[in-house]
């Protein structure tokens, strides 16, 4: 429903003529959704200002960062953060970096690399928003975003600004839990139903050491990007495993003796992906690896501070691949491809090459906790891919899984995933389904609770969080303007 | 066919928004890390190479009416083809040929821009993108040289409608004639007889008035015998190598860009380059040389049934990897005393000048801004000059040097060359 000409020109009013629109044209590019309107403000400011509008005129809305993805009701108003892309500040001694939601992870990290710095980043890849909160390829040492957001601003739902942690007392953003007020319950949205309402207009991230080179030293034309030479004291490999148990092991070893800079417990489909550059190709170097690998396995890349601290690291890993009977892949351990995937998987460059590339879609079951518990599961949920890969309605990957250490092992994230063609409504039908049975399986074996799942079946297990949730959710949203922010994501 | 024939990839968007972006290991840092003018100056999605597949499959579906905003945003693109090169680095997708279509489906509903409207009338009456005056040969007076009409050769010298009707770059095309004159090579020149290549015509979506000005032009040289055309400009290049063979008519032609056959003459020692031009420069890819100049692959097949976009038999993708990216940087180094330092967006992820796709016509204040923003980049490496290897881009990047004050130097790379001869 198209808003009246006089609530459109209050919202022109604050972004100004050129950021606003209504017009047909605009929807297919957003979601393909008929939104009341699309509005592009520059600053937390002009966000306030937007959404205090909403609560006058009763209008919800959503608000994005890069909007890849999202679901979103028709006729609300779309918040589109594009305009917001500054990185406020890199606090070198601090260790931190403020930004705004439109600047994109590719951008963050390589000032952060000039400046010997470096900062988690999301699986999903780095074309995704820097204050993304997430998971992905260097959690083994950086851990996942649960620990590196800090201070946080926040435009709730009413339309106040709260600035979390030393933010709100001090207006410096070194911390997210104070001097000043911790709204870490609320905004980590690792509590169900993961989505605070509102819009995150400027979040400041915990950065690390980076131990290699200001730029990586890449050679060719796209989509063949190589190194030069692998950074001094780097090395990438692969390991694959006799058996699921035996790779567990050694992933717990390498976390107890912290020498892993990245640990991606990748299945081979997904260095196939990474490494080539068509769908032909794909498919051909995968079949190769399916013969060279011996079972699971995972990828690690070794990060020296010096040569010393790199030997050692390289002794104590090849100690830990000996004593579980793993084995290198060989095609991983030419230079190119070390070069590559080592670039790639530190950049989070090729992520879609894994996800969207072969079938132009994927529906992913992602699950945080104790590694040996939730591959357990994904076994399971890797079998039930088996059929629909006989049927030829997914991509076949071999029904794997993949998964990766958390703060060198204590915790672990584990995700599998059905690749298939969103034109085929049988695949589609059928990934819905089996997406649907194992997150089921997944709570009634006592596996984990799908935070996305049934928040009435889920809850009760769970301290009955959604209903706390559910109140919190009516104090600081009191005219339902906010259904679902997102502006995280 | 048209834009139907697109439908799978406009299908495969996953609205990762790389389209907007420099491919992302080649990122160096916030900024100079985007890479399609239209977006970053628009900001609405709708403006990215994504959006613009977004559309595509709407219009197919039949679910979008034109409107003001829809033609906006069709016209405001330089086709600079760079979303392409970004998206495909991860994905297997047509992006640069559907954003055509679109265009020519647009100019064929007769929802066209008044601007590019008058561009083709004139193309249409005096047969230049220019406004002609004089006659088209007028630079080559006094020279002496062949004209096909009249001599044989195997090589014939297109310098394009820019060059031809503007006095004050008459002077780039006498360096080029002098160049290939220096390096010994059989050539000719079309003279008065000259027809534009058609190739801005085809970025303003008027494919017709391409495929009048091409058929033209291959009689032409069938007539004449002429085995190799070497153009002065990038758009002339990619309309006669890439543009002629996408709709099978440069048969067995070979078509180089000047840059390219110096860089032979150079290679082979058939031209020396002996005096000093002291001057540290930046070379600016034209896109139509760079990834949009990399050859048409011709493909016939059909998708294959199953889970994935492949096809049979497999297709290829014209994903900017074999563009003309080294020959102009060869001829460069080649200069003595010239000192060229690279830009951060290069080669096959080059920002574009800005005066390509028609918006030099149809919003020369979006051109400028996007040529603006080049400068700026060509300023940050230090250099004293930018030189590009296309009179479109030059005219702009003088207008933009101009304009902001920037002041940096503005050259063709023919101009260096035939200063150091």
């Amino acid at each position: 429903m198209a808003l009246s000409r006089e609530i459109y020109s209050a919202f022109e009013d604050v972004v100004g003529r050129e950021h606003i629109s209504d017009d047909p044209a605009m929807m297919p590019a957003y979601h393909q959704v008929q939104f009341a309107a699309i509005v592009l403000p520059e600053n937390t400011a002009e966000v306030q200002a937007v959404v205090r509008l909403c609560n006058r005129y009763t209008l919800p809305f959503q608000a994005v960062c890069t909007g890849w993805t999202g679901a979103f009701p028709k006729d609300i108003l779309y918040i589109d953060l594009r305009r917001m892309n500054r990185i406020v500040e890199i606090n070198e001694k601090g260790m931190y970096a403020v930004v705004e939601p439109y600047v994109i992870t590719a951008q963050l990290q390589a000032e952060l690399f000039r400046r010997g710095l470096h900062m988690n980043l999301k699986g999903a890849g780095s074309n995704c928003a820097a204050m993304l909160r997430g998971h992905g390829h260097l959690d083994q040492t950086t851990s996942g975003d649960d620990r590196n957001h800090l201070a946080i601003e926040w435009v709730t739902p009413a339309g106040d600004i709260v600035r979390s942690g030393a933010a709100g007392s001090t207006g410096a953003w070194f911390c997210g839990d104070g001097p000043g007020p911790s709204l870490r319950s609320i905004l980590t949205s690792a509590v169900p139903p993961g989505v605070t309402p509102g819009v995150f207009t400027r979040a400041a991230i915990k950065l690390y050491h980076w131990p290699g080179p200001v730029q990586f030293p890449i050679q060719g034309v796209s989509p063949k990007y190589t190194l030069r030479q692998v950074p001094p004291n780097f090395m990438a490999r692969y390991y694959s495993f006799p058996s699921v148990e035996k790779m567990w092991r050694a992933e717990i070893k390498l976390g107890e003796n912290e020498i892993a800079f990245e640990l991606m417990g990748f299945n081979v489909s997904m260095v196939a992906s990474n490494i080539t550059t068509s769908n032909e190709e794909d498919e051909k170097v995968f079949q190769q690896m399916q013969g060279e690998v011996q079972g699971p396995g995972f990828f690690v890349i070794l990060a020296g501070n010096s040569a010393a601290d790199f030997a050692y690291k390289k002794k104590v890993l090849d100690q830990i691949i000996r004593e579980n009977d793993g084995r290198s892949l060989k095609s991983v351990e030419d230079p190119e491809v070390e070069g590559i995937l080592l670039c790639q998987c530190i950049r989070v460059t090729a992520s879609i090459r894994e996800t969207f590339r072969a079938g132009g879609a994927f529906s992913s079951i992602p699950v945080m906790g104790q590694r040996d518990l939730t591959i357990r599961w994904a076994v399971g949920a890797g079998r039930a891919k088996e059929p629909l890969i006989a049927k030829g309605l997914i991509v076949d990957d071999g029904g794997a899984f993949f998964g990766w250490g958390v703060e060198q092992g204590h915790l672990g994230k584990t995700e599998i995933f059905c690749k298939f063609d969103p034109a085929n409504p049988k695949a589609k039908e059928a990934v819905e389904r089996w997406q649907k049975e194992q997150s089921e399986r997944a709570f009634v074996e006592r596996y984990f609770a799908m935070t996305m799942g049934p928040q009435d079946a889920v809850g009760p297990a769970l301290a009955n969080y959604h209903l706390w949730w559910r109140k919190v959710t009516e104090a600081i949203d009191p005219n339902h303007v906010s259904p679902e922010a997102g502006a995280l994501v | 066919m048209g834009l139907e024939q697109y439908k799978g990839d406009m299908a495969m968007c996953c609205r990762c928004s790389c389209c907007k972006f420099i491919p992302l290991q080649r990122v160096e840092g916030h900024p100079y890390s985007t890479v399609c003018p239209s977006i970053a100056r628009f900001d609405f999605h709708a403006y990215s190479g994504g959006g613009r597949l977004n559309i595509g499959t709407a219009m197919l579906d039949g679910s979008l009416e034109y409107t003001d905003k829809l033609l906006d945003i069709v016209y405001n693109c330089q086709m600079c083809g760079a979303c392409g090169v970004s998206c495909n680095y991860a994905m297997d997708m047509q992006v640069q040929e559907p954003i055509n279509e679109i265009r020519i489906r647009c100019v064929g509903d007769g929802k066209t821009h008044p601007a590019l409207d008058g561009a083709i009338r004139r193309l249409r009456k005096q047969g230049s993108m220019v406004p002609a005056s004089g006659p088209r040969g007028a630079w080559a007076s006094g020279l002496g040289l062949k004209n096909i009409a009249t001599a044989r050769a195997d090589v014939l010298l297109h310098v394009g409608c820019l060059t031809s009707y503007d006095k004050s770059r008459h002077a780039l095309a006498r360096a080029a004639a002098k160049i290939l004159r220096k390096g010994g090579v059989d050539f000719a020149i079309a003279g008065d007889d000259e027809a534009c290549c058609g190739g801005r015509a085809y970025q303003m979506g008027y494919e017709r008035d391409f495929l009048r000005q091409a058929r033209k032009n291959m009689a032409m040289i069938k007539k004449a015998g002429v085995r190799t055309v070497v153009t002065a400009c990038a758009d002339g290049y990619q309309a006669f190598k890439v543009l002629y063979d996408k709709y099978g008519l440069k048969k067995d032609l070979e078509v180089l860009h000047i840059t390219e056959y110096i860089d032979r003459l150079l290679q082979s020692g058939e031209l020396r380059l002996r005096r000093s031009v002291d001057l540290a420069v930046t070379y600016h890819d034209p896109c139509r040389l760079g990834r949009l100049g990399e050859p048409w692959i011709h493909w016939e097949g059909k998708k294959m049934p199953g889970d994935r976009f492949v096809f049979d038999p497999p297709r290829e993708y014209r994903r900017g990897t074999f563009g003309v990216y080294e020959p102009p940087r060869n001829v460069l180094r080649s200069i003595p005393g010239l000192r060229l330092s690279e830009m951060t967006r290069i080669k096959e992820y080059a920002w574009c000048c800005g005066a390509g796709g028609g918006v030099l016509e149809s919003n020369p204040e979006f051109a400028l801004w996007t040529a603006r923003e080049r400068m700026e980049e060509a300023a940050s490496t230090g250099a004293a000059a930018i030189v590009t290897a296309c009179p479109w881009c030059e005219k702009i990047f003088r207008h933009a040097a101009a304009s902001s004050g920037c002041g940096l130097e503005v050259y063709d790379i023919v101009e260096l060359v035939a200063r150091a001869l």
